[in-house]
């Protein structure tokens, strides 16, 4: 079948929903589909062949972070060509509630709708008072996923009715096949505490961690935190105290290959996360890689970790938990390679071959419920692929 | 204001209100189609979930009673679709027919017969049984998927045709409210919540 992706955050910057939205298009095209991924880009940013640019993104705060998003009259049409030559069979539309070109595409389709909604963030006052306004246009959607428990509750809060739970995939063959490095695998009494995200973002939780660290680093001096993620490394290190800014190694944003090998290699990866999380695809990639994980409580984190069996948990936000747990972790080999054989499990459940299976799933059935002219002829036409 | 402007006044305000009762009506219409085709699409789940289930009764890979309760409650879903053709209202109505207790049967003895060991075993031995198997678990997925995206369909016909507008002007016509269908389609199993 053709399908049509959209993303409402720009292809420039890397992010969660545009690696589902990148990874998922892959799969399909590995499948023998054909997909088509409408993102905003700037101009000269390299795209992958599948990509088509909706135009240049203009960063605005949107939901508690900054978002690249892209609006207006020329991006409207820029959509609404992009829908009509494309001429697919349906269009599958990331976060359909955001104002960008999820929007956009949504009032252009004319074909079947699959949403996906990713966010279990309520903090918009902007998108709750959007709602009836775009209701018209939701009505389109005929297939409604959502990520997660929590996005699904939002979607139930919100739009009313329900969303089938599909989690986000990750290629756990491809993290299980990382292979270690030594610089970044821990020694004796110099174990290595992995964190990934923006460094200067605070919901992704490096404060508290840097909060925690004293205790730690006082209970084994030799402790070596590793810092994967963009952002200003100097702003971060002026933040943290001298004994823990110089345990720290910031290894600024890298590449796939490397974060897989950075989660294989350290001792423990941290998800000190403070809220706006509705996934974790980092504690999947984390497990899948073979890291035991130690991440705040947050009820997304607590589900991907199978109700807190194939991971620890601290209390959200809380420094010192953080350093209790992150401590006994640390001195006690036995407990991380328990977490680390089951983390490795839990993984499978989010592998891209069962998550896509599910998704095209979906596709099959909404394209079943596609209106048709009167009759039974296609009643039991198997698939609804062409 | 003279009286040519008040004239103009109320057409234009006539004018308004006629786009918007159609607006709404063609909108309401689009509901209602989409409901019908959402119907339509779990109904053919339905009939693929009781056919694949009755050739994996027929494959030998289950015991003979669990392949014949399957086989029992496949056929009697199978005759309930076939009866159903012939009546006039199949996908007009918007109405499930009373199919519910059916399908659940099915359901229910699906989860009966097919513990995950047996499953587990199943699939392990390969060849037709495995093969119906996962016919079966792709066809219960397609259900439950089907009638999740209908009822969703149904509730938003349902807030539409709750608003005052609609039942003033009668927007929706003579069309039946559609009403959600509830059933148990909880085979496949959740592989645990996330």
């Amino acid at each position: 079948m053709r399908v049509g992706l959209v993303s409402p955050y720009s292809f420039d910057v890397p992010g969660g929903v545009q690696f589902h939205i990148r990874d998922l298009a892959e799969q399909l095209i590995d499948q023998g589909h054909e997909a088509s991924v409408l993102a905003p880009a700037d101009e000269g940013t390299v795209l992958p062949p599948y990509v088509v640019s909706a135009g240049r993104a203009v960063p605005i705060r949107y939901n508690g972070s900054v978002a690249r998003l892209n609006f207006g009259p020329i991006a409207a049409a820029r959509v609404g060509r992009w829908v009509s030559d494309g001429d697919f069979d349906l269009l599958h539309i990331h976060e359909p509630v955001t104002p960008s070109v999820a929007v956009l595409a949504l009032w252009a389709a004319t074909s079947p709708v699959v949403a996906t909604f990713h966010t279990s963030n309520l903090r918009s006052r902007a998108m709750q008072a959007a709602y009836p306004l775009l209701r018209p246009s939701l009505e389109k959607i005929n297939g409604r996923i959502a990520v997660s428990e929590d996005a699904r509750r939002t979607v139930t809060t919100h739009l009313g009715g329900d969303a089938v739970v599909i989690p986000n995939g990750v290629r756990t063959s491809y993290f299980g096949a990382a292979r270690r490095r030594p610089q970044w695998c821990g020694a004796p009494g110099r174990p290595t505490i992995a964190f990934l995200g923006r460094i200067d973002e605070p919901r992704k939780g490096l404060p508290v961690l840097a909060e925690a660290m004293p205790e730690v680093l006082r209970a084994l001096p030799g402790a070596r935190l590793l810092v994967v993620g963009p952002g200003s490394s100097e702003a971060a290190r002026s933040r943290m105290p001298a004994e823990v800014a110089a345990a720290t190694e910031f290894l600024g944003a890298v590449s796939e290959e490397d974060k897989a090998a950075l989660l294989a290699s350290a001792d423990i990866y941290v998800a000190p996360h403070t809220g706006g999380e509705s996934f974790g695809i980092v504690l999947v990639e984390a497990m899948a890689a073979g890291a035991p994980v130690l991440a705040s409580d947050l009820p997304a984190f607590v589900r991907v970790l199978d109700g807190a069996r194939a991971g620890a948990t601290f209390r959200t936000g809380q420094a010192g938990d953080l350093a209790t747990q992150l401590t006994g972790l640390l001195h006690d080999r036995e407990r991380r390679d328990e977490l680390a054989a089951r983390g490795r499990r839990r993984a499978e459940v989010f592998d891209w071959d069962v998550v896509t299976r599910q998704v095209t799933a979906v596709y099959e059935t909404v394209l079943d419920a596609r209106p048709r002219p009167r009759g039974v002829a296609s009643l039991r036409q198997g698939g609804g692929s062409r | 204001m003279s009286a040519l402007e008040w004239s103009a006044l109320v057409l234009a305000l006539v004018i308004l209100i006629a786009w918007y009762l159609s607006y709404s009506a063609a909108r309401l219409d689009r509901l209602h189609a989409k409901v019908e085709g959402a119907l339509s699409a779990l109904d053919a789940a339905l009939v693929r979930r009781a056919e694949a289930s009755l050739e994996l009764a027929n494959s030998g890979a289950l015991d003979p009673a669990s392949g014949f309760l399957i086989a029992g409650a496949a056929s009697q879903s199978l005759e309930r679709t076939t009866e159903r053709a012939f009546e006039s209202d199949l996908l007009e109505g918007q109405h499930f027919a009373g199919s519910e207790g059916v399908e659940s049967e099915l359901t229910e003895v699906l989860l009966a017969a097919l513990p995950d060991d047996v499953i587990a075993r199943t699939r392990d031995d390969g060849g037709l049984g495995a093969a119906a198997l996962e016919r079966v678990e792709a066809a219960g997925l397609r259900v439950q998927l089907a009638r999740r995206f209908h009822n969703d369909a149904v509730k938003e016909v349902q807030r539409v045709r709750g608003k005052r507008v609609v039942q003033l002007f009668r927007l929706a016509g003579h069309a039946d409210l559609p009403q959600t269908v509830e059933l148990d389609d909880s085979f496949p199993r959740a592989r645990d919540g996330s």
